[in-house]
């Protein structure tokens, strides 16, 4: 028991020690480097949290705002993961759709798409599909590429394995490529959720129009002067970026808990 | 087992040349009887690996021919080969889902495969948590699975440790004094070629080709004592002198 609270205590300890250091570095920005009259620069965190969450009318609209995102965002990391994974599937088996999509999945990561983002307003309209099409098209390359890579990696030996068996496309897909693939296809998911999470909130702010999300009231306070819900909104995108990170870690090493990577080394400090 | 005298496997005259021009092998003719266990082997990059590829059908040969009596064929990789994310008991399973066992009978032969192994009690483990040795013993149980007539080995063990080696050396031989499947093992190792087989072919390379073979007389079961009999000596000195009529400067004659 004391065992285990050490471990957890070291473990938490050093990003602990790091927040405490960063809130009081904010306080002193906050009380002796700025004036009073100039405190809105940087509010004090205590303040924040007061107005941004303390403030059951100002907690709705933050709440109420990240609710349209994160619909925004998981939506479109729905999308771009189904789309993804049938891209990717389709590129392994013939070299030569892989040789004619690639490149412009490859385009599409370079293309900036928040400059495509008015052309999407201008289509689509400002509403629910243009904000998620903007989070497809982020969160799309990560999957194809990891996903493409998955399953062309798998063991030359495996494949023999399977031919041997005289085993067809199909099978070898669901039986080998696809297990074998799996640990490279949540790695790009997770890449994949936080870009989309990034796009919800970027792509509302390009909008400016329809139901406001994050990245609306992200370019509404400041021009209030608001500073507070600033702060508190900038907070909770942040935070709600962590926790969607965090829960496909999880997903991967629940799901890969065969894979090498995951598997708990034989005495303490073997090498990996 | 097919006894009316048809070879397990024959290679007629077979040569294998890719596209760049590179000569893997030529001209090697090799007739394999049923129930028959030939050792093959050779210096590293002779073609071993590619005659064994030929055998089991995953390449064509580009001159000659190549003809097996059965379908009943088991390949054991050089590597396990397992799926990692499938339990032991579904790995050895595998091989009778691919081929359209039914469900019931492939579980019963995987069990005894298991059984035959002595991995029962590990059938629900994960490839990741057994040793290197158990790993191969789960392979050759899945092959097993098949009812093999016909079993080509690629440098089955040399990715273990010396001792487990020997076992599953040892292993292999009671598998094929029990179920007279023929046999046709590829391996860097004199001494294991002589232990296992009834004829060693011997090769050399560039390009690749059959130089010799030895006759093993020996009886079985052989007992890990026979290694150190004269006629063992003997015997693992006629390959040795073969192998060094070859390309002397690149044999790897291990222990």
């Amino acid at each position: 028991m004391t065992r285990v609270l050490t471990r957890q205590t070291w473990r938490l300890a050093p990003p602990a020690i790091v927040a405490a250091i960063v809130l009081a570095v904010w306080y002193f920005g906050s009380y002796v480097l700025i004036d009073a009259d100039r405190r809105f620069l940087l509010p004090a965190p205590h303040e924040v949290v007061k107005v941004g969450f303390g403030d059951p009318a100002n907690l709705a609209e933050l709440l109420a705002a990240l609710r349209l995102s994160a619909e925004v965002a998981l939506t479109g990391l729905i999308c771009a993961a189904l789309l993804g994974l049938a891209l990717a599937v389709l590129m392994s088996q013939a070299r030569w759709v892989e040789r004619s999509l690639y490149p412009y999945a490859v385009a599409l990561q370079t293309v900036p798409i928040l400059a495509l983002v008015p052309l999407f307003g201008f289509w689509f309209g400002f509403g629910f599909s243009s904000r998620v099409l903007t989070c497809v098209l982020i969160a799309l390359f990560p999957i194809v590429a990891n996903s493409l890579f998955g399953l062309r990696s798998v063991d030359p030996a495996l494949h023999d394995l399977f031919t041997l068996h005289r085993a067809g496309r199909l099978t070898r897909l669901v039986k080998l490529q696809l297990p074998a693939a799996l640990p490279a296809i949540l790695t790009g998911l997770r890449i994949s959720a936080g870009a989309a999470v990034i796009g919800a909130i970027v792509g509302d702010f390009f909008f400016q129009q329809g139901e406001p999300g994050l990245g609306q009231l992200i370019y509404v306070y400041p021009r209030r002067l608001q500073s507070e819900m600033l702060f508190a909104a900038v907070f909770l995108a942040s935070a709600f970026g962590v926790a969607v990170f965090w829960l496909f870690g999880v997903l991967a090493r629940r799901a890969t808990a065969w894979h090498s990577s995951q598997q708990r080394r034989p005495y303490p400090g073997a090498p990996r | 087992m097919t006894d009316d005298g048809t070879p397990a496997l024959t290679l007629e005259a077979v040569g294998v040349r890719y596209p760049d021009g590179t000569e893997a092998l030529d001209g090697v003719t090799l007739h394999l009887a049923a129930g028959e266990f030939t050792a093959v082997v050779g210096p590293s990059g002779c073609g071993k690996s590619t005659l064994l590829r030929l055998a089991a059908g995953l390449l064509k040969p580009t001159a000659g021919t190549v003809a097996r009596a059965s379908d009943r064929l088991g390949f054991v990789f050089q590597d396990p080969t397992l799926l990692p994310w499938r339990s032991v008991r579904r790995n050895v399973e595998l091989s009778g889902e691919l081929t359209g066992v039914p469900a019931r009978e492939r579980r019963a032969r995987a069990e005894d495969a298991l059984r035959r192994v002595g991995l029962s009690h590990v059938a629900d483990a994960l490839p990741g948590t057994l040793s290197g040795g158990m790993r191969m013993r789960v392979s050759l149980a899945r092959t097993l699975t098949g009812r093999p007539e016909l079993m080509l080995f690629d440098e089955p063990f040399g990715s273990v440790d010396e001792i487990t080696r020997a076992r599953l050396g040892d292993d292999l031989q009671e598998l094929f004094a029990a179920d007279g499947f023929a046999g046709l093992l590829v391996t860097h190792s004199v001494a294991e070629a002589v232990y296992l087989s009834q004829r060693v072919v011997v090769m050399a390379d560039r390009p690749g080709r059959v130089v010799g073979e030895v006759a093993v007389p020996l009886p079985y079961p052989r007992l890990p004592e026979v290694r150190f009999s004269p006629a063992f000596t003997a015997l693992t000195s006629q390959v040795t002198a073969l192998l060094q009529g070859g390309t002397a400067d690149r044999i790897e004659v291990a222990a």
